[in-house]
């Protein structure tokens, strides 16, 4: 990797200043250090270590709202018996996350603004759309693993398992931009890279994401993924959902997907469709088929379309359970 | 004639592995943990393009960095590039970062030339050709018996399908890689081997010093399933750098690296066409298969198949068989010997062509293989299986089973011809007048548990407990032995330790006086010697062990039928090797071998990819191994044969996992996935589950 300077940042304030123009954060660095050591980045001039940063790492319970600090590790997530209680499919989508290992060190803020996976991206040799050549490798050649949606022409999937989960809550990210807290909503977080093949979420240089709130509104959650192997594997498609449930009908529903486009999957129409319904197979059935209208799959991801369709039916039946 | 002794303590017992305290508390130094004084971090520049013209390598700059004490490149001059990832030049410091400074910093004048990267895209006559002027692949060869045609047509069930194998990776734990230190006194080289004579003899000569002056050093190495028998461009590099340096360069490569450039296992496209006669008799076999064992294979090469020719119909006898096989270049890696070579892909396409055909004559799948295969080891090893899977209970008609989430069971037999001893082992053991005894022997421990062959069988014959005996490997200043390859170590290894100790008690009770030094004269014998120890030789003998082990395994899946996903929940393994050693070390071999072929059913390929020529997947995050999660429940089951002698294991313990994974998601679904691995996206697609694509792009 490039050489950089290194500083960890005992303030906001002082993170943003270290930071600068053309520095990076580096928290867990798990995902930044293979990003910098692959030179898959504009080398940063400064790492800006986040882990001390004051009140970052703490899960707040409220009566109507949740809040995650940024620096929560995926496995605190994953071990908190309230948020087992609270937010069940939170607890679900942490625990399948990489490895136990990777778990420990991996923070709620590193995992959302994670860079893309695209195997065409992560390649040392290959200069792609996303790295600002002019091919989409994957549109034209192996894309198993990418995007069923987008809204350009880069078919890379956001994968951040906590994201889709969080989608699915309604939670938002408070994210510290020029020293104004601005509210982001999972759809916000990613919608530059919707739009955009060289981004990979919406944050700008200097962002600071400090929390994730979550409306404690939805009673009843789930997280659920496929993958080629049982652990320790990308998901090749995942589904979160939530909702509360009263006397078999669904209320306040959501349903969001990973893995198979540049944002979380949702389609609102959905939602409220299931809105006030009692759930059976056939609503099931056509809720999935509304959240996957206008799919557009390739050569090599086509079997994403059954699978999600599965899944999808499998999270609606397992919240009503 | 020796003889193995027909009451054993040892032979065929228990015995942990001596080494399992150095392992389990790091002190077992492994060749990636040499620390030779002073030595430098060596690495390697590869191509980034799959074919180019290269005009020239500047180093200049690299040489410029802070710590490069040495840059070598390879080939001077113009050059042609065959495969992405082929080695250009090398270089060596003092830290691991201004190596990678200094990779960065040379520049090389590369010109990109067409490429082909697919098998069935570099037979298309228009394709790029991966040697210029030369066709990607020579007429197919062909072999025939009897009567193909005609015998089709008295067949009263026949099946076609078309039976794929990927590209595999050895992908051992530790990578390839030394440690060399090249000065006037000569060469030696810590080696992460499974080979310690055929590295010492590849660099003896490549760099042009006398074998006399060449040690290669292999105490402990993580692996090589085949991939490790020579001292490999990295260690003839790591000795130019050494030599250049004035200083021992360890040179390991990356996980990145392995997936490039150190071998693999040759694909197969296998379209086969199979017929019974009413009774059940295989009577007409047919094969067309094509397959490619990297850049090397082509035409213009005419050879370096590694393993793309298939040994078919493979177990069973077909009175009338064709069979036609084409080697294919593509611009990729080359093939090496993996772990049974060849048999792995011809045991996935022949055992699923047996189901496919079993299904159409409605026959249970183990009484058809019962009436073919003509093999008794394993027409008791099937017998043996059946009940102990309970195949009769769990065997029910393809695609029957209940449910979203269909289970299935598939079996398939295993062959391995070779798994017999080297004759020219040798080995020595000094004896001390304190009783202490050490083995030595050129053999090297690939993982495998060759240190604890020796002790086991070293006790036995002397009346000692296995922790009595002290053995070194490893080390070609000891005597020869084999290569760890072929599954001959054991079989090499325990006649010529049996052949020391038999010289070893009659030299003792010559020089004691002790008509029998073993077990509680020992001591008493030993120190008779006075003050000198005795060294006494031994080499091996025919008599003690023999080759051609056999085996069966059963499988039983859980297929998800909306996800696709598959769980292996559980294997029978039944295998015989003819005399067992150490049973605890054998049944690992055997766990490894199923799991290794699981991930060969259902995770591993190598992908490469068309439009930029690279390998897409050289990590162990989207290189699919089994982790322990995947792992089912392995029930080893052993035929203990003694009068048979010593056979290897190694290699058939992993040749029928695959295909009897493959027969029974076949069995679960009632339509086959006849392409490995069995990802869930090809069982939807088997299914019928998969929308066609939306649209076409360009
Ligand atoms: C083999 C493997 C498998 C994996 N599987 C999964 C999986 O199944 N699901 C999944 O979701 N993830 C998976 N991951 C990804 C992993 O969870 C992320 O790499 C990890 O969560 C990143 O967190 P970190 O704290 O280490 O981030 P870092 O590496 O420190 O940072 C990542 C990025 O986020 C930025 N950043 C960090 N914190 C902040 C902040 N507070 N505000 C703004 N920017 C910030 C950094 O600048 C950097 O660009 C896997 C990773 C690996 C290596």
């Amino acid at each position: 990797m490039n050489a950089f300077q290194y500083a960890t940042a005992q303030s906001n304030a002082s993170a943003r200043e270290l930071a600068g123009a053309k520095g990076m954060y580096v928290a867990g660095g798990n995902d930044l250090l293979g990003l910098l050591k692959d030179y898959l980045v504009p080398a940063p001039d400064i790492l800006v270590n986040i882990k001390a940063l004051p009140g970052m790492s703490q899960i707040q319970r409220g009566d109507k709202t949740w809040a995650i600090g940024a620096l929560v590790t995926v496995a605190e997530i994953e071990d908190d018996p309230d948020i087992r209680e609270t937010f069940p499919g939170l607890h679900e989508a942490a625990a399948e996350i990489a490895s136990q290992q990777i778990r420990n060190v991996a923070t709620v803020g590193g995992n959302l603004a994670q860079h893309s996976r695209c195997w065409y991206f992560r390649h040392r040799d290959t200069v792609c759309l996303k790295k600002g050549g002019d091919l989409c490798y994957a549109l034209n050649s192996d894309n198993r693993y990418h995007s069923l949606f987008t809204g350009n022409t880069c078919i890379s999937p956001v994968v951040s398992s906590l994201a889709t989960m969080f989608a699915a809550l309604d939670a938002t990210a408070i994210v510290l931009r020029d020293s104004q807290e601005t509210r982001m909503s999972m759809d916000d977080l990613y919608h530059a890279a919707w739009e955009n093949p060289l981004a990979h979420n919406s944050l700008k240089p200097g962002d600071l994401i400090t929390r994730v709130e979550i409306p404690v509104a939805r009673h009843r959650s789930t997280y659920m993924q496929v993958s080629d192997k049982h652990t320790f594997d990308w998901a090749l498609v995942s589904c979160a959902a939530a909702a509360d449930v009263d006397g078999g009908k669904l209320s306040s529903p959501r349903v969001a997907l990973g893995s198979i486009s540049p944002v979380p999957h949702q389609v609102e129409a959905a939602n409220a469709f299931l809105d006030g319904r009692t759930l059976d197979d056939a609503t099931a059935s056509a809720a999935a088929d509304m959240i996957l209208a206008g799919a557009k799959p390739l050569e090599h991801n086509g079997y994403k379309m059954p699978l999600a369709h599965a899944l999808i039916r499998r999270a609606l039946s397992k919240l009503v359970a | 004639m020796s003889s193995w002794p027909s009451q054993t303590k040892y032979i065929g017992a228990e015995t942990r592995r001596i080494d399992a305290p150095q392992k389990v508390t790091g002190q077992a130094r492994y060749s990636s943990d040499i620390q030779a004084p002073g030595w430098l971090y060596g690495m390697i520049l590869r191509s980034s393009l799959p074919a180019a013209k290269i005009g020239g390598i500047n180093v200049d700059k690299a040489r410029q960095i802070p710590g490069i004490k040495a840059v070598v490149t390879l080939g001077d001059g113009e050059r042609t590039v065959h495969f992405y990832g082929e080695e250009l030049a090398a270089v060596a410091g003092t830290t691991k970062q201004a190596c990678l400074d200094a990779l960065r910093a040379i520049e090389v004048d590369a010109t990109p030339m067409p490429f082909v990267v697919h098998e069935t895209d570099a037979k298309k006559t228009d394709s790029a050709k991966v040697w210029e002027g030369s066709p990607n692949f020579g007429g197919p060869s062909t072999r025939e018996h009897g009567d193909v045609d005609s015998a089709f047509s008295e067949c009263a069930a026949i099946i076609e399908g078309f039976y794929t194998t990927p590209v595999q990776i050895h992908n051992p734990m530790e990578t390839h890689g030394n440690t060399v230190s090249w000065t006037d006194d000569g060469v030696t080289c810590w080696a992460s081997t499974q080979g310690i004579s055929s590295v010492k003899d590849s660099l003896s000569g490549a760099l042009q010093v006398d074998q006399s002056q060449v040690r290669v050093i292999t105490e402990y190495m993580g692996g090589g399933f085949g991939a490790k028998f020579n001292a490999g461009v990295e260690g003839i590099l790591a000795a130019r750098l050494s030599r250049e340096a004035k200083a021992p360069v360890r040179m390991m490569l990356t996980r990145f690296d392995e997936a490039l450039a150190v071998g693999n296992r040759p694909s197969s496209f296998q379209k086969i066409k199979m017929g019974a006669l009413a009774d059940g008799t295989l009577h007409a076999f047919e094969m067309d298969n094509y397959g490619t064992a990297g850049f090397a294979a082509g035409g213009a090469t005419g050879g370096g198949g590694s393993g793309v020719e298939l040994p078919m119909p493979y177990l069973y006898r077909v009175p009338n068989s064709r069979v036609s096989q084409t080697v294919v270049a593509v611009n990729a890696g080359s093939a090496r010997a993996f772990r049974a070579p060849s048999n792995p892909p011809a045991s996935y396409g022949m055992e699923s062509a047996m189901d496919d055909l079993a299904v159409k004559l409605g026959m249970d799948p183990v009484e058809f293989r019962l009436k073919n295969d003509p093999n008794p080891i394993r027409q008791r090893e099937y017998a043996i299986g059946v009940e102990k899977f309970g195949w009769k209970d769990k065997y029910k008609k393809p695609g029957s089973s209940p449910g979203i989430v269909k289970t299935g069971v598939g079996c398939a037999g295993a062959a391995w011809p070779a798994g017999g001893g080297t004759r020219s082992t040798k080995g020595e053991a000094s004896i001390y007048p304190d009783g202490s005894v050490e083995f030595r022997l050129g053999v090297q421990d690939i993982g495998t548990g060759t240190r604890t062959v020796i002790a086991v069988v070293a006790a036995e014959l002397l009346g000692l407990t296995p922790e009595q005996i002290r053995v070194r490997v490893g080390d070609t200043n000891f005597p020869p032995g084999p290569g760890s390859g072929g599954s001959t170590t054991c079989p090499s290894v325990a006649p010529t330790v049996n052949d020391i100790c038999s010289n070893a008690l009659q030299q003792l009770q010559t020089l004691s006086g002790v008509a029998d030094a073993r077990g509680d004269n020992w001591y008493a014998a030993c120190k008779k010697l006075g003050v000198t120890p005795l060294t006494v030789h031994g080499q091996w003998q025919p008599g003690l062990s023999e080759s051609r082990a056999c085996g069966v395994q059963f499988a039983e899946v859980a297929v998800d039928t909306e996800t696709g996903f598959v769980t292996l929940k559980k294997v029978v393994a039944v295998h015989d090797c003819g005399l067992i050693i150490d049973k605890l070390t054998l049944e690992s071999q055997i766990n490894g071998g199923v799991i290794m072929g699981m991930g060969y059913a259902l995770y591993e390929e190598r992908v490469m990819d068309d439009l930029s020529g690279v390998v897409l997947n050289p990590n162990f995050e989207t290189y699919k191994l089994p982790g322990i999660a995947d792992v089912p429940d392995i029930d080893v089951v052993l035929i203990n044969m003694p009068e048979r002698g010593v056979i290897g294991i190694g290699e058939p313990a992993t040749v029928p996992t695959a295909a009897a994974i493959g027969n029974a998601v076949a069995n679960a679904l009632g339509v086959r996935v006849s392409s490995l691995p069995i990802t869930p996206a090809k069982v939807l697609a088997a299914l019928g589950k998969v929308p066609p694509v939306a649209s076409t792009t360009t």
